[in-house]
């Protein structure tokens, strides 16, 4: 009966998915202008930690130092000094102060032991460093490698799919996805860190999953419905999807104290909210278009 | 009811071979594991090995590290009244041991510690001690038997063993492992460093280095070390160094000096470690090194190894002027021998000492060929310990002698008290994370009997990467919890896909429903694994441990456990209608 009902009356998804898709659209081009103006500005498309531009991270394992009054007694010499403070999200203390810096660690653990007055051994405090010169040079080998990963999905997209346009919304959708994401993360001034740029790897992942259950449903399911309904049906799964996604992610992102960890989780669940757009308004919209051009039903 | 098919066993099969794995164990033994018992100790001679299970401990029971502790500072040695006759006086004092040594004209070549504080003096010659009358180098030996002694007896989970020790038993006790999963250093704390030479380095150098940095944090005492060769996207070669329970100062002190060798005799510094003194050490060469032969002994096996080194003129001639000072002795096996002994010192610890063959007293020979025993319950036994020897002897010789510079690039230091917050906060976090994706199936299907294999395959997941990187002695790092976590994540996206194929092809046979679910399946799983490829090599395999459990974990979902969901779904459904 359904099925009848929509093939005499137009759906509005028929109407109106040039202008749904704008919006996915419109969020990318907005978001490589203001990549373009941040790379303009900074010299790179992202705030960078000192685990990727090589510096100090210094943990201080303590419940009472105040990390506000700590920053700004270390912002004199240091200026690009960072102090963060961890809680334990069971009793919301404090527990441990971390410090980042560009500058070699010495000097600064002594800097910090006369602040706090507090003399620092192995164990109440950990420190991480890394060269400037490695840095630069593990930087841009993550981005070549991120850069290969997302060459190699869409090469195993065309493998999986052999069709280009359907192939190409797959691949458009995950760019949108990676690249709003980064445009975010970039106006929110999060320093990403390397097990950040882990993140939008884990992105590719998250992000085609949808988009291969769409396209599958939608090239090679044609008997189980119409279009529409074969659409429909690939939303409610891929939503259930990434929903469930979201809300694990949020959960760790809430319950997890290392740093490190933590914008792992907040940079995926930024990327699949951004992945509803860009799946459902984005690659459904050149689906359904080249549905439509292929009389595909 | 629900019957057990070929896909759930083969997940039941996986199961038990990862908990083999991962091997518990260690929650139910009790007592202390031997880490490493010195070789040629009275606790080896006695037949304890390294790998067995402390339990008792001269009767007492021994269940963690202070038990031990308390056993062995328990053990009270008295010191006994030594009076010494020699032609030059009597001289007396209070020791545990005798504190001087003899050649085969009975003069005394060597007073240390107590013996020196009563001014027993050297090249005396020696008469008496206490009630023995000493005319011969066999009654000094039974003169050595009047130190006195400790019964000492340790049960291990193998058997009894009784010693008689005159100090601290030179072994090297541990916790027992709870299970065989080991964590990352972010997890557990300990030190880090990443060392880059100062130019591209052959197979053979690296291999060196390796070797060498081993070595020399070995000869430390520190046992939980791991030296491997990193390399990155460029080809450019690191050499990452992982210590446990290590400050980052005192690791740059071990790494970043060059290492320090000196071989002496007596006091005299004969030849130290680099090209100047020592032109080259023969290895892999059957001709100049090898074991070379191998003997019943009292207490199993001795084999004895031999390699050439090669000296510069320089050092030859400084042996021959400090050789030619000595006398000459006779040792046990009837050789003649010199009467002091050549040391050798790795950055002033004293290795080993060789006995010098009486024929190169006073002469400056370049090649001088070096030998040592290893020994063994039995024969292959006794051979391994003689190759392990002679390679740390030959590691020891070309150790400082490095052709060529490092730099510590990255120096990294974890304290094991944040690693423990860690490592609590991770098992609460991911099972929160569990709870909220049951939740949401939960809301979305309605049927609270759905959570329960999503669950199950979640759990069964991180149980299957955990067994596999246990298997392959993966360290778990930070990264690679994070990419558990991914894999679990797609994990649930998979089984939804698996519940809604087999909703919506409801006038196909399962198999059909099936083999559509795990088309998308597959189709992703290839996606993730073609991108998590290039991870591998980046920056030196900073984030290998993400990419490895990423894969580890999708592979293990998508051939183990999401085929045999399909079947509790499956099952599920038929029950449902």
């Amino acid at each position: 009966m359904e099925i009848r009902q929509i093939q005499e009356k137009k759906h509005w998804y028929d109407r109106y998915y040039r202008i749904l898709f704008l919006i996915p659209f419109l969020l990318l081009i907005l978001s490589f202008v203001y990549i373009g103006f941040f790379y303009a500005k900074t010299g790179d498309i992202m705030h960078k930690d000192v685990t990727l531009t090589g510096g100090t991270t210094l943990t201080l394992i303590n419940s009472t130092i105040n990390a506000v009054d700590l920053e700004k007694n270390l912002q004199s010499k240091y200026k690009d000094i960072v102090v963060r403070s961890l809680t334990d999200i069971r009793t919301g203390g404090q527990t441990a102060v971390t410090i980042e810096t560009q500058t070699e660690p010495d000097q600064l653990k002594k800097d910090v032991e006369s602040i706090i007055n507090i003399k620092l051994d192995e164990k109440n405090y950990s420190v991480e460093f890394t060269g400037s010169v490695l840095s630069k040079s593990f930087y841009s080998e993550l981005l070549r490698a991120a850069l290969l990963a997302f060459l190699f999905m869409a090469i195993m997209v065309f493998i999986i799919f052999k069709v280009p346009i359907p192939s190409l919304a797959v691949i458009f959708a995950a760019a949108t996805d990676i690249i709003v994401t980064l445009a975010v993360v970039d106006l929110l001034g999060m320093r990403i860190s390397t097990a950040g740029i882990a993140a939008f790897l884990m992105l590719i992942g998250y992000s085609v999953d949808t988009d291969v259950l769409l396209t599958t449903r939608v090239l090679r399911r044609k008997e189980t419905g119409i279009l529409i309904d074969r659409m429909k049906s690939a939303m409610k799964t891929g939503l259930t999807m990434t929903l469930t996604g979201i809300a694990a992610m949020l959960v760790a992102y809430l319950i997890f104290e290392s740093p490190v960890l933590r914008q792992v989780f907040l940079i995926i669940l930024i990327g699949l909210i951004v992945d509803i757009l860009a799946t459902w308004l984005g690659n459904t919209a050149i689906l359904k278009w080249y549905c439509d051009k292929k009389k595909i039903q | 009811m629900a019957k057990i098919t070929f896909k759930i066993w083969i997940l039941i099969i996986a199961l038990v071979l990862a908990l083999i794995a991962i091997n518990p164990s260690g929650y139910f033994e009790k007592g202390l594991l031997v880490k490493s018992v010195k070789v040629n100790s009275t606790a080896a001679q006695a037949g304890l090995s390294s790998g067995e299970i402390i339990k008792e401990i001269n009767g007492k029971t021994i269940l963690a590290m202070n038990d031990y502790s308390e056993s062995i500072s328990s053990i009270n040695i008295q010191p006994i009244n030594f009076i010494v006759m020699t032609d030059k006086g009597t001289f007396s004092y209070q020791s545990l041991t005798l504190d001087f040594n003899i050649d085969s004209n009975l003069t005394i070549i060597s007073v240390s510690s107590n013996a020196l504080e009563s001014n027993l003096s050297l090249n005396s010659t020696l008469l008496k001690i206490n009630d023995i009358t000493i005319s011969s180098k066999e009654d000094f030996e039974k003169a050595i038997e009047l130190e006195p002694k400790e019964k000492l007896t340790i049960k291990t989970n193998k058997q009894e063993y009784v010693m008689l020790i005159n100090g601290i038993p030179d072994i090297v006790v541990s916790e027992i492992p709870k299970t065989r999963l080991k964590s990352g250093l972010d997890l557990q704390g300990g030190s880090k460093a990443l060392i880059k030479p100062e130019r591209k380095l052959s197979q053979q150098e690296m291999n060196d280095l390796l070797l060498v940095s081993q070595q020399r944090l070995n000869v430390y005492g520190i046992s939980d070390v791991t030296v491997r060769k990193a390399t990155d996207l460029s080809g450019e070669t690191y050499m990452l160094v992982e210590v446990a329970g290590l400050t980052p100062s005192e690791l740059e002190e071990l790494i970043g000096k060059q290492g320090k060798f000196e071989a002496k005799i007596g006091n005299e510094t004969v030849f130290i470690g680099g090209e100047k003194h020592i032109t080259s050490v023969c290895r892999n060469d059957a001709t100049c090194s090898g074991i070379r032969q191998c003997l019943p002994s009292e207490s199993g096996y001795a084999c004895s190894f031999e390699f050439v080194i090669y000296l510069s003129e320089e050092a030859a001639n400084r042996q021959a002027n400090v050789t030619s000072a000595l006398s000459e002795n006779v040792s046990g096996d009837g050789k003649k021998i010199l009467s002091k002994t050549l040391d050798l010192y790795l950055d002033d610890n004293l290795v080993d000492s060789l006995q010098i063959a009486a024929d190169l007293k006073g002469r400056a020979v370049t090649q001088v060929s070096i030998t040592g025993p290893g020994f063994g319950k039995d024969k292959t036994e006794a051979f391994q310990n003689a190759e392990k020897s002679m390679a740390k002897l030959q590691t020891i010789l070309i150790t400082g002698s490095l052709p060529f510079k490092i730099e510590i690039v990255k120096l990294d230091s974890i304290s094991p008290l944040l690693g423990k917050e860690f490592t609590r906060n991770i098992i609460l976090a991911s099972l929160a994370a569990m709870l909220a994706v049951s939740l949401c199936i939960f809301i979305r299907y309605r049927k609270p009997m759905l959570a329960i294999p999503i669950i199950f395959t979640m759990l069964a997941e991180v149980f299957l990467t955990l067994g596999v990187a246990a298997a392959i002695n993966w360290n778990l790092d930070l990264a690679s919890i994070a990419g558990l976590i991914a894999a679990i994540g797609t994990g649930v996206d998979d089984q939804i896909v698996i519940i809604d194929e087999s909703r919506i092809s409801r006038g196909y046979g399962w198999k059909e429903r099936m083999k559509r679910a795990f088309f998308i399946i597959l189709s992703a799983f290839s996606i993730v694994v073609v991108a998590m490829i290039p991870l591998w090599w980046a920056g030196a395999g900073l984030l290998r441990g993400f990419a490895l459990t990423t894969i580890i974990g999708i592979v293990a979902g998508v051939f183990i456990t999401r085929p045999a969901f399909s079947d509790f779904i499956n099952i599920f459904v038929k029950e449902e209608q």
